[in-house]
């Protein structure tokens, strides 16, 4: 028994049991560095909601295209966030054979995680499974290339050629968002597993729990630093905050303003969003002039920046930020005066206009941070000048009725409480729909408006930039079709192991391979 | 007894029945999928060919009559959102929340029972005036905030508990905590009272006079009578909880099938409301029967009717 062993057996016995203790603990020790170091490789992002799916022909939705936007799937080219410019992906050039026809060059020695060559063949089937194959719900499609038809042609192995039935002069910039998918990927269902040619595949998705990516081996750029991406979700952004703060992960995407309370975690970056007041100018008073500068004049946005708003929004003079092609710089923001809203409300009273008329403001709850709050300050500035406004907040499923045509016959006058995102490098893809007659949400038509919209379409370069220059011009002075208010800000917040920094793409991507370690 | 649960089984698939049907009528009077599920800017064209492609064209009764001859079939429909079988979706989330609800129940109603028969042992006292203080903090405490500050203090300020996700019995600490503090509340309050009255019964002076136990007493003899009490509260906050856990599902990250529903219910995805209604329903439906039936055993007077 022990207790009765001698000095010399207890010393022994200490050494038999010493021996394996000091190899397990050196096996433990080993073991504890090896998942050490591949953690250290893992970069974790917390996303604000688990993807409803991994489809590629979805990644235009935020949650998904931070997943497998330039990480699982590429696109042939890439809008520059800096100043909306095309760079090369997939594609090394492309130049405009006619009106109809652009050509792409295509990078050569391109591979898909499956082992099958990125060539113009692969190229044409994936295009086409995003623009053809109606089983599969793709809102890339319905986004940005509804109304046009394009056919896909392979020239020889590295030249797309893409012809479509009305010019399309910005078609380089539209690929931007038309990501490439291997040829096996299936043409007759969506896919929850995306085989593309990033510099990451997918390994695994726990539904529920987690999405992983590991590093591709066979990418055809330089290799990242992070091994493993790993993401998780909550819904919540004091949660989302808290992770990083506790190192449980390294990236959350998007948190709320009252939560960016560290300057050393929590980044602002321009989320390429705009607020406004939309007015629906069909209806009276809202149809006169006067009465749509006087709401401009008498919106205080000095007062709203910094308090309700953060500090660091832009105030905005049109619907689409500095760097998108066609932003108009000439226009000048809305200065505060009181006086002379109160003064042009008058003008219009004595002209007849009903400016008495009972003015719906109508907000969409959450929509941005402090969204009730945001409205119901301008609801107190519009009746200070004498308006007599009510306003009614919604959830988004009432809202969206009130945003999108058909509009009801019987409505009243409406201030609608929107925001636009736009991080496509075109004003095309806001005009249109926003102010052209025939635009989804547009409250205005107007036939000059139209024309230059029309021609803006079909131009390219100078010529283009002018015409939506223009367009912004008539929207903004002549016509007055909102209050604008802000170009917003979102909130990332980065933890210490990485560098990170947001961008304005950041809303709709996440570039995993441009992530380092410190 | 095989009789009773056949009639259950029977009465509960009625208003199984009932209840699908109200929900996929219901359902379809909040508005059009395509508003939602379709970019803002969608035109007109393309809101109408998705809801062709999907069938929410149709007259509602014409979709009312494919879904019955599909839910005959054992098919629940394709959730657009998700973009499989609703079933599946939401077979996968229940697990989740039934062992939320499971742990919950287990802490509250041991924690419960024990806090409430020894307040009762000697009312007024100080353990008594602590645990009602206790308990009804526990009861009143709004769930969201103790799980906010909960995460901050356990996983932000000491790091001694992961913030929120799913893993290892460390994940199980905060949100069956915050679970458990309602039904916890309520149990203590509910058991001291039964247990009160049960501690002042002939029944009880009798069993003291012939000399039994002080615990035995307690703890046999009238916490046996607390019983019935104490299965009604706890059966009303399980069922709640399978109803889903929606703010601790939320906050901590458990994908269970609270905010599934909400999610769906949001997002106007009519085949998955409906299956997790079902799901859940049917859930429930069983628990009900399992609490019919432990009545029964506590019970003489309900077993020899």
């Amino acid at each position: 028994m022990l207790h009765h062993a001698s000095v010399g057996q207890r010393s022994r016995l200490r050494a038999r049991i010493a021996w394996p203790c000091a190899l397990s603990a050196l096996a433990i020790g080993l073991g504890l560095t090896a998942s050490a170091s591949a953690a250290e490789r893992t970069v974790t992002v917390v996303l604000s909601e688990e993807p409803d799916v991994l489809e590629p022909c979805q990644s235009s939705r935020s949650n998904i295209g931070r997943v497998v936007k330039q990480n699982i799937v590429e696109t042939l080219v890439e809008i520059d966030p800096k100043d909306g410019q095309i760079t090369p992906r997939l594609a090394t050039a492309w130049q405009q054979v006619d009106a109809n026809t652009w050509r792409f060059t295509l990078r050569e020695g391109v591979k898909f995680h499956d082992g099958a060559a990125f060539d113009a063949a692969a190229a044409v089937k994936s295009i086409d499974r995003t623009l053809h194959a109606t089983p599969i719900e793709c809102e890339i499609r319905t986004k940005f290339f509804g109304g046009l038809k394009i056919t896909a042609k392979a020239v020889d192995a590295t030249t797309l050629e893409l012809v479509t039935d009305k010019p399309a002069p910005i078609l380089p910039t539209m690929m931007g968002t038309m990501t490439i998918t291997s040829p096996s990927s299936p043409m007759d269902k969506a896919t929850n597993q995306p085989i593309g040619t990033g510099p990451y595949k997918l390994d695994e998705w726990k539904v529920g729990q987690e999405i992983t990516l590991s590093r591709f081996d066979g990418y055809w750029g330089p290799k990242p630093q992070a091994e493993r991406a790993r993401y998780v979700w909550r819904t919540e952004s004091t949660v989302r905050a808290a992770m990083i703060a506790a190192g449980e992960a390294d990236i959350a995407a998007n948190i709320a303003v009252q939560d960016a309370t560290d300057p050393k975690m929590d980044f602002s970056y321009p989320n390429s969003e705009t607020s406004r007041l939309r007015i629906d100018t069909t209806r009276p008073p809202l149809d006169d002039r006067r009465v749509r500068m006087a709401l401009n004049y008498a919106i205080d946005r000095g007062a709203l920046r910094g308090s309700i708003f953060s500090a660091d929004v832009e105030p905005s003079t049109q619907l689409v930020v500095p760097s998108i092609n066609g932003h108009n710089p000439e226009l000048k923001v809305w200065p505060y005066d009181p006086d002379k809203a109160m003064k042009l409300l008058a003008e219009a009273r004595a002209a007849g206009v009903p400016v008495d008329n009972e003015i719906m403001m109508i907000g969409r709850i959450n929509i941005y941070p402090n969204a009730t709050e945001a409205m119901e300050a301008m609801h107190a500035m519009l009746q200070a000048v004498g308006l007599n406004v009510k306003l009614k907040m919604l959830e988004v499923a009432e809202w969206v009725n009130i945003l999108q045509k058909p509009y009801a016959d019987d409505r009243g006058p409406v201030l609608l409480q929107a925001q636009h995102d736009n991080n496509n490098g075109d004003a095309v893809f806001t005009v249109y729909n926003k102010y052209h007659c025939e635009g989804a949400n547009s409250t205005i038509c107007d036939k000059k408006l139209d024309q230059t919209i029309e021609a803006a379409e079909k131009a390219t370069g100078d010529e283009r930039r002018k015409l939506w220059q223009e367009a912004f011009r008539i929207i903004g002075d002549d016509i007055i079709a909102d209050v604008p208010l802000f170009h917003m800000v979102g909130y990332t917040r980065v933890g210490s192991r990485v560098n990170f920094q947001p961008s304005i793409s950041t809303n709709s991507e996440l570039h995993i391979e441009d992530i380092t370690f410190k | 007894m095989m009789r009773y649960l056949g009639q259950r089984a029977l009465h509960s698939a009625i208003a199984l029945g009932a209840l699908v049907m109200l929900v996929f009528f219901l359902v379809r009077l909040t508005g059009d999928p395509a508003s939602l599920y379709l970019p803002i800017d969608a035109s007109v064209e393309q809101r109408q060919a998705f809801s062709e492609r999907h069938g929410f064209d149709r007259p509602v009764l014409a979709q009312f009559a494919s879904f019955v001859g599909d839910v005959l079939r054992g098919d629940f429909g394709h959730s657009i959102r998700k973009d499989r079988p609703a079933l599946e979706v939401v077979l996968e989330a229940f697990p989740t929340t039934l062992s939320l609800a499971v742990g919950t129940m287990v802490i509250a109603v041991v924690l419960g029972v024990v806090v409430g028969s020894l307040a009762a042992i000697r009312p007024g006292g100080m353990f008594d005036r602590m645990s009602t203080l206790t308990s009804l903090g526990a009861a009143s405490a709004p769930d969201f905030w103790v799980a906010i500050t909960g995460i901050l203090l356990f996983a932000v300020a000491l790091g001694w508990l992961p913030t929120s996700g799913t893993g290892g019995w460390q994940y199980w600490i905060l949100p069956l905590a915050v679970l458990s503090l309602r039904p916890f509340g309520l149990l203590v309050q509910v058991v001291r009272g039964s247990m009160l009255s049960a501690l002042g019964s002939a029944y009880v002076k009798t069993a003291r006079a012939k000399g039994v136990g002080e615990a035995t007493v307690v703890f046999v003899h009238a916490l046996r009578n607390s019983g019935l009490a104490v299965v009604t509260v706890a059966g009303d906050q399980m069922v709640g909880i399978v109803n889903g856990a929606v703010i601790v599902e939320t906050v901590f990250g458990w994908p269970g099938v609270g905010k599934l529903m909400i999610d769906a219910v949001i997002q106007r995805d009519f085949t998955l409301v409906q299956a997790t209604i079902l799901v859940t329903a049917t859930a429930i439906f069983v628990l009900n029967v399992v609490i019919d039936l432990l009545y029964v055993l506590l019970d003489p007077r309900i077993r020899h009717r």
